[in-house]
């Protein structure tokens, strides 16, 4: 039968935001899954998610609770959550409590009960919560690996999608017997890094489905558990490649410097160390787009999003108006305790409500503060999913960040991070004739060739201006202590060879 | 909250239910025994005998001191009512002393349900037990007028 179809898995929805992209689209119908972790790992709160998702009266969800959490307390506080509807009970979801069963009998007969109630309700979802308080009964005929082996075979083909809920240690995970029977496993984690809590899951595995590999950085809140996944979800979006378009910056010399502005969907790294105008700089580049009819997203996080605005209304740009149209959003994200992840799905979404197509981050030192420690380790990565991502939908990113000045050296960045922007623009201070003035240049433009000229510039009330020709009469003036040509040695300090870093 | 007056008109609504439901099947057997066991075999099903026995268990000490006729009532280790119905068989709900204690067991046991789940969920708990004429306030107006 060559031309016979292969079969066809329905995937039905998690009811979690974030975890469809993350297993694949959906979980696997007729699926036998565990949801493992520690206490307080929010797996009861994503089980309640994805019944309250899929039952409905005529497919209705058994929930069995066992040991443990009392079904009326447990059901006091599931009901704060916004998912939870008291309307599907008890006609789409049925709770049954087995805590009885289990104290006067063996998993057998806990298994016998669970199948009397299936049989006679025939429903589409069940749940055991949690299966793992009943291994804990001594002298029990039945072993826990054999009442999962049968209770798997038993719903699969009662047609059910099932989640047993268990208690696990992160070090239970190896050589386990039980995980073999499922078809998923999905693993939660709660971890304490320094003052703060970071949860994740992972999905260990996940039989037909294409799930994203990884820890998945995951938060619970009165809307239960949101699951924010490494690859931002744009792995099942359609890249949008940029059609080769320059941006201009709104700074006339600028764009000339780039042969034409900024390439679309590049990522430009403006460098420079405090007040040399590098938000003044990303201010005009997110204006000028709006001029041309281009929306664009300002993350911010060293300052609020009215004086933001403020600021800009200083240098004649109006960035309140733009907000109100809904072509600008500006994002205040200063928690202390984000995960790149959930900024990024901020900023996504932003992304998608208004069809940005240029994004500011002012700056990548308040975004790395504004992440909860334990994810500070892992900025340069973040960094480099989160470009990697934005840029493949067409946004095309301007990132700003600070640089200690330094006379002896010239680096583009302190968190080694050039490699991952395809353009980069310094901007310095230099002492020249007794004053202390401003150059940028652009270091690199990974799409083309730019002009390698110095030029200085003036903050004004126009914003950045640059001006004049390039500086031809110095040397050295990237040290920030250059010579000037006609001189034998210079004229304010010793010169020192900078030195180029990264 | 366990003692509010909506619990106690909700209570009297379903004595009053049962009590017209047992004339026709079981005259013999009390209304709060009935509505008691409706109540146990739904709950218990759904939070379990041991916490439905200790719920009512925690109704029935609160009840007691407001009705004597409460006094000889006890929870067995199943959850059921015992020694309510030997003295309570059918009575007439708004004077009859055992009656009053029907009313005030249902009413405490349904305003704990209400203080732990909830108003929407604790009503939709009684609707998989009771069709909705039961728990409908006019539905038992009108079979008051015509008893």
């Amino acid at each position: 039968m060559p031309n016979q179809e292969k079969v066809r898995i329905n995937k039905l929805p998690t009811g979690v935001p974030g975890l469809d992209e993350i297993v694949g689209g959906g979980l696997p119908e007729f699926s036998f899954n565990i949801i493992a972790g520690a206490p307080g790992s929010g797996k009861t709160t994503l089980a309640h998610q994805f019944v309250f998702a899929n039952a409905t009266p005529e497919h209705p969800a058994l929930y069995f609770t066992v040991l443990g959490e009392s079904a009326i307390k447990m059901l006091r506080y599931q009901q704060q959550y916004t998912f939870f509807d008291p309307a599907k009970l008890p006609d789409s979801i049925r709770f049954i409590n087995l805590s009885q069963v289990v104290l006067d009998n063996d998993l057998g007969a806990v298994l016998a009960e669970i199948i009397k109630e299936v049989e006679k309700a025939s429903p589409s979802v069940v749940v055991v919560d949690s299966f793992r308080t009943m291994v804990r009964k001594p002298n029990s005929d039945m072993d826990l690996q054999s009442f999962i082996q049968k209770l798997a075979l038993f719903l699969a083909s009662w047609q059910a999608t099932t989640f047993l809920i268990g208690e696990y240690a992160e070090d239970e995970l190896r050589d386990n017997p039980i995980f073999t029977v499922a078809d998923g496993l999905l693993w939660l984690r709660q971890t304490t890094e320094r003052n703060s809590i970071v949860r994740k899951l992972q999905i260990v595995k996940l039989r037909g489905q294409d799930s994203v590999p990884g820890l998945h950085t995951f938060r619970i809140t009165d809307a239960g558990v949101q699951a924010f996944s490494r690859t931002f979800g744009l792995t099942a979006r359609k890249r949008n490649p940029p059609g080769g378009r320059r941006l201009s910056f709104g700074v006339p010399e600028l764009d000339k410097m780039l042969e034409g502005g900024v390439p679309e969907g590049d990522s430009v790294l403006v460098a420079g160390s405090s007040g040399t105008g590098k938000s003044v700089l990303a201010t005009q580049f997110i204006a000028e787009g709006i001029r041309h009819g281009e929306p664009g997203i300002v993350a911010v996080f060293e300052e609020r999003p009215e004086a933001y605005a403020k600021r800009a209304t200083g240098l004649g740009l109006d960035l309140e108006t733009p907000q109100k149209d809904g072509k600008l959003t500006v994002l205040y994200l200063r928690p202390l305790d984000l995960s790149v992840d959930e900024t990024m799905q901020s900023i996504l979404d932003a992304v998608q409500k208004i069809g940005a197509k240029r994004l500011v981050i002012d700056s990548l030192a308040g975004f790395e503060m504004a992440l909860s420690p334990g994810f500070r380790a892992d900025f340069r990565e973040s960094l480099y999913r989160m470009i990697f991502a934005l840029t493949g939908i067409g946004v095309t990113i301007l990132s700003t960040v600070e640089v200690d000045e330094s006379f002896t050296e010239f680096p583009f960045s302190t968190y080694s991070i050039s490699f991952l922007c395809d353009d980069i623009i310094r901007l310095r201070y230099v002492s020249i004739d007794g004053e202390l003035r401003k150059v940028m240049v652009v270091i690199k433009m990974r799409g083309g060739n730019h002009a390698k000229d110095i030029r200085e510039y003036e903050i004004t009330s126009k914003g950045v201006v640059i001006l004049g020709q390039r500086l031809t009469k110095y040397q050295a003036l990237i040290s920030g202590i250059p010579i000037h040509s006609d001189e034998s040695h210079p004229k304010e300090a010793p010169f020192q060879e900078p030195g180029i870093r990264d | 909250m366990t003692d509010a007056p909506g619990m106690r008109d909700l209570a009297r609504r379903l004595l009053e239910y049962e009590a017209d439901a047992g004339k026709a099947s079981d005259p013999l057997e009390s209304p709060t025994l009935r509505v008691y066991e409706k109540l146990r075999s739904s709950l218990g099903g759904f939070v379990g005998t041991t916490a439905f026995q200790s719920l009512a268990n925690r109704a029935l000490t609160l009840a007691r001191p407001d009705t004597l006729s409460l006094s000889s009532a006890w929870i067995s280790e199943d959850g059921s009512l015992r020694g309510q119905g030997e003295i309570e068989n059918q009575f007439d709900i708004d004077n009859d002393e055992a009656g009053e204690g029907g009313i005030v067991l249902i009413a405490r046991l349904l305003g704990l349900l209400r203080l732990f789940l909830g108003e929407a969920m604790t009503l939709n708990l009684l609707r998989n037990a009771w069709p909705g004429e039961a728990l409908d306030d006019r539905s038992s107006q009108h079979r008051r007028k015509h008893a």
